[in-house]
């Protein structure tokens, strides 16, 4: 093992922010003389990746194995890759200094499409291939997983294999599988054999590709079912994470306390592919919270999941947490809440001093809308719970709006900047007139991406003059006063929405792109659509086709090969659904709706408690 | 009615890796340290509760320090070598505090009180180096003034004031150890190496910093100086 440190420490008084490299934070596992070592990569800059829970929590699960080494890799601002570069340094994991390339495996989140620059960047500076097919005997093994792993091709060709789902467990078998094959001499492609046999591994060089289909090769399954973690009570979640020293992104110790959402909304990927619903009991969460805090020393604990506000129990887990923290300066947060009274129960019962603003999302303009995308939330709803947030105190909300949904006429566009002028309204209603000065109503609007696993996954997305046309629309319709409207770049969820959706082709794309010089992609100030235009063009590969056309629904899909247990049947039923303005309820509410998820892998909804919603 | 508080003065190194971290996150670092180690820290009353603790003057990113210093209020006495172990034992080794002592409530702020610093600037050059440095450092205090620019403007430092020692020059093992000890004022403090390096240039020197530390803080009275333990 090399220790790179002697070389890394003088290209540091030149970087910004140096903390990002030093490692010694508190918490990190130093492990010199293991015999497997990990590298663990996140494709951006230390302070977005520590605040990835997925990270700490592999961490955690790969230091139980006593002789195995766990350690962290973060890409490095453009400052320090260009002095790793001038100096001939490879990139370096934070807890030994080891080059990534001196790892026995090498694993990859894949968090968001506009990293996958990041991660050939990541590659290259480690000195590895950036493709499967190129690397040797000797090269590390390169693992991907996370959530843009449901539709894996457009990074397939530069993963040795990726996993699908649920990391527990895999990452342990995957380890235990290439330590075997290591111990018995296997060559690389009898490593990939055994690895494709492991449940939710999905190794791409064992799929031809034959028409637009990929065909398995024997052994690998015809299609890699997602691999779940059927109860969130068998594993020990992080309860010592690693402390970061420089603020982080979600600077506090995060607990899960569910997994999974059923609520059921159409253009959720995450709801439609972290099925089923798993909440931790009660007394797991105050544990563990209470644990985390002591171990780590932060001031602030955040209760995680999809949809936090959903747990059944989580009125008791507040009472009690909050009664345990009283006069220790530490406080609680949520990450986001739902649009209804009992979100802003929850909030005042974490109130405190701090009313810094209320986050919702009702993502359309009308009723109509929204019951095509089975956002259950109505108007009234919305108008209620804003004015029970003002009468409590806060003076700041934010709404979450997406244009370009299915069916979308102007009509719902208008609807928006109608919702936004009744919203202010009810804000203003419940403001006492000396302190209306301060309220604000901030408006986002994204332009919706349909992604893989989702009812409308066979949705054109709207076409990048049709975004800018509708914003417009938007624009005129919104209120002026107290408003604060803002729009993510067409540009930027046009490119996430060929990476979504796109093929193996696509992966020519993001090379030549990386090699043109695009990283950091989802940096509003690094993103340069000029780069991507020259890389589809050098590609011979139309975006639009992939992004902006209507897919027949028997046609393959790229991501054919790769269930995340939720049936094409049921997809299609809800997009049938969606078209008849029909809203389905949450299965932990009410009955079943027939996802297939459970049935078929063996699991079911764990629920602490009774919900009540 | 004000509850009773103890006011530690914790005396912290800041080495190794860990010299490159910033002011602001060494600051979190301690805050973090002192509720593991589970001491009954005070909170501030008001809007935001937050942990009753105040730094010394920053030390910039890059720069190591011997001794550096907070204040961390406690609402109940604990001895202070009880506190100094269980701060030792949850801070990374590279910021572990090295002494502990109580001063009274109303002694002054450590930003207020610690106005001397003395450094230690390393750098890389034998016998020869450390000679013609001697003498342009000597050259350039006996100019009596030391214009800076940062950020655009232009700062000057009266020498006879923020050196109050004559910088003392020596090799050892190859290298150049410059001895600074400075006054910091109102109106900011001289960068030890932006001196070091101003002199290495006009002299044409070559010579490149190797470290920079700040190895002792203290408090100026009439006419003597001491440690704030």
């Amino acid at each position: 093992m090399t220790d790179l440190w002697k070389r890394i420490e003088p290209l540091l008084d030149g970087v910004e922010r140096p903390a990002r490299y030093v490692d010694h934070e508190w918490g990190a596992s130093i492990r010199r003389d293991a015999a497997y070592r990990v590298a663990l990569v996140y494709p951006d800059l230390y302070e977005i990746g520590m605040a990835n829970q997925a990270i700490q929590i592999l961490y955690g699960r790969l230091l139980t194995l006593p002789d195995v080494a766990a350690e962290r890799v973060f890409l490095p601002w453009k400052d320090m890759s260009d002095a790793l570069r001038g100096a001939v340094v490879p990139l370096f994991t934070l807890e030994t200094c080891t080059p990534v390339a001196e790892c026995d495996l090498v694993g990859i989140t894949l968090p968001y499409e506009l990293t996958y620059t990041n991660i050939l960047e990541t590659l290259d500076l480690a000195g590895i291939p950036l493709r499967s097919s190129a690397r040797s005997e000797k090269d590390a093994l390169v693992i991907g997983g996370g959530p843009c792993a449901f539709n894996p091709e457009p990074m397939a060709p530069f993963f040795d294999a990726i996993l699908i789902g649920d990391g527990e467990e895999a990452v342990l078998d995957i380890v235990a599988v290439h330590r075997a094959a290591k111990e018995r001499g296997a060559s690389r492609e009898e490593v990939l054999a055994a690895l494709a046999a492991i449940p939710g591994v999905y190794v791409p060089s064992l799929y031809a590709p034959e028409g637009a289909r990929l065909r398995a090769i024997a052994p690998a399954p015809a299609q890699v079912r997602k691999r779940i973690l059927g109860d969130l009570g068998t594993y020990e979640a992080p309860t010592c994470p690693v402390v970061p020293f420089m603020d982080v992104v979600h600077d506090r110790v995060a607990i899960e306390v569910l997994r999974g959402c059923a609520r059921g909304c159409r253009f959720c990927q995450a709801g439609m592919v972290y099925r089923p619903v798993r909440e931790r009991t009660p007394d797991a969460i105050v544990r563990d919270a209470s644990a985390a805090l002591t171990c780590t020393g932060y001031e602030e604990v955040s209760l995680t999941s999809l949809s936090t506000a959903d747990h059944s129990c989580l009125e008791e887990v507040l009472r009690r947490l909050t009664r345990r923290l009283e006069g220790t300066g530490v406080g609680v947060s949520l990450p986001s809440l739902r649009v209804d009274a009992f979100s802003v129960g929850i909030a005042r019962l974490l109130g405190g001093g701090k009313k810094t603003g209320l986050t919702f999302a009702p993502e359309a303009g009308t009723q109509r809308l929204r019951d095509v995308i089975n956002k259950n939330v109505t108007e009234d709803d919305l108008i209620g719970t804003v004015t029970k947030a003002f009468d409590a105190g806060w003076r700041r909300v934010k709404l979450y709006f997406m244009i370009g949904l299915p069916t979308e006429t102007g009509e719902d566009i208008r609807g928006i900047g109608e919702l936004v002028s009744r919203v202010w309204a009810a804000a203003r209603e419940a403001t006492p007139p000396a302190e209306r000065g301060g309220l604000k109503v901030a408006v986002s609007v994204s332009t919706f991406v349909p992604k893989a696993h989702t009812p409308f996954q066979w949705e054109a997305q709207i076409a990048l003059e049709e975004v800018r046309r509708r914003q417009s629309v938007l624009r005129d319709a919104m209120p002026r006063k107290g408003v604060d409207l803002s729009y993510h770049d067409p540009e930027v969820s046009f490119l996430e929405g060929v990476l979504a959706r796109g093929g193996r082709e696509v992966a020519d794309v993001i090379e030549a792109a990386w090699r043109g010089g695009a990283r950091f992609d989802a940096w509003t100030e690094e993103f340069d659509p000029r780069k991507w235009r020259e890389a589809f063009a050098i590609t011979g590969i139309d975006g639009t086709t992939i992004a902006n056309r209507e897919r027949e629904l028997d046609e393959t899909l790229p991501w054919a090969h790769i269930s995340a247990g939720v049936t094409t049947a049921y997809l299609r039923i809800e997009r049938d659904r969606a078209r008849a303005n029909t809203p389905t309820p949450d299965c932990t509410f009410d009955g079943c709706t027939g996802c297939g998820v459970c049935g078929a892998s063996g699991v079911a909804n764990v629920l602490a408690g009774v919900r009540n919603g | 009615m004000a509850e009773s508080t103890f006011r530690a003065r914790v005396c912290f190194q800041k080495s190794g890796p860990l010299r490159h971290l910033s002011h602001l996150e060494t600051v979190h670092a301690c805050g973090r340290a002192a509720r593991r180690a589970r001491l009954p820290y005070a909170v501030t009353k008001g809007f935001s509760p937050h942990m009753r603790i105040a730094f010394g003057p920053a030390l910039p990113v890059g720069t190591a320090g011997r001794g550096e210093y907070y204040d961390l209020w406690l609402r109940s006495y604990i001895p202070a070598s009880d506190v100094l172990a269980s701060l030792r034992s949850a801070t990374p080794a590279n910021l572990a505090p090295v002494n502990v002592v109580y001063v009274g409530e109303r002694s002054a702020s450590l930003t207020a009180a610690l106005t001397i610093a003395r450094y230690e600037v390393v750098v890389e050059g034998g016998e020869a180096l450390a000679e013609s440095l001697a003498g342009s450092l000597a050259a350039i205090v006996a100019e009596g003034v030391f214009a800076v620019e940062h950020k655009g403007k232009q700062k000057v430092f009266e020498l006879a004031s923020t050196l109050p020692k004559e910088p003392e020059v020596s090799s050892v093992e190859g290298v150049t150890v410059v001895r600074l000890t400075t006054r910091m004022g109102e109106r900011g403090s001289l960068r030890p190496e932006t001196l070091v390096t101003t002199a290495l240039a006009r002299e044409k020197l070559e010579g490149r910093i190797a470290s920079v530390t700040r190895t002792e803080l203290l408090v100026e009275e009439e006419d003597s100086w001491r440690s704030p333990m």
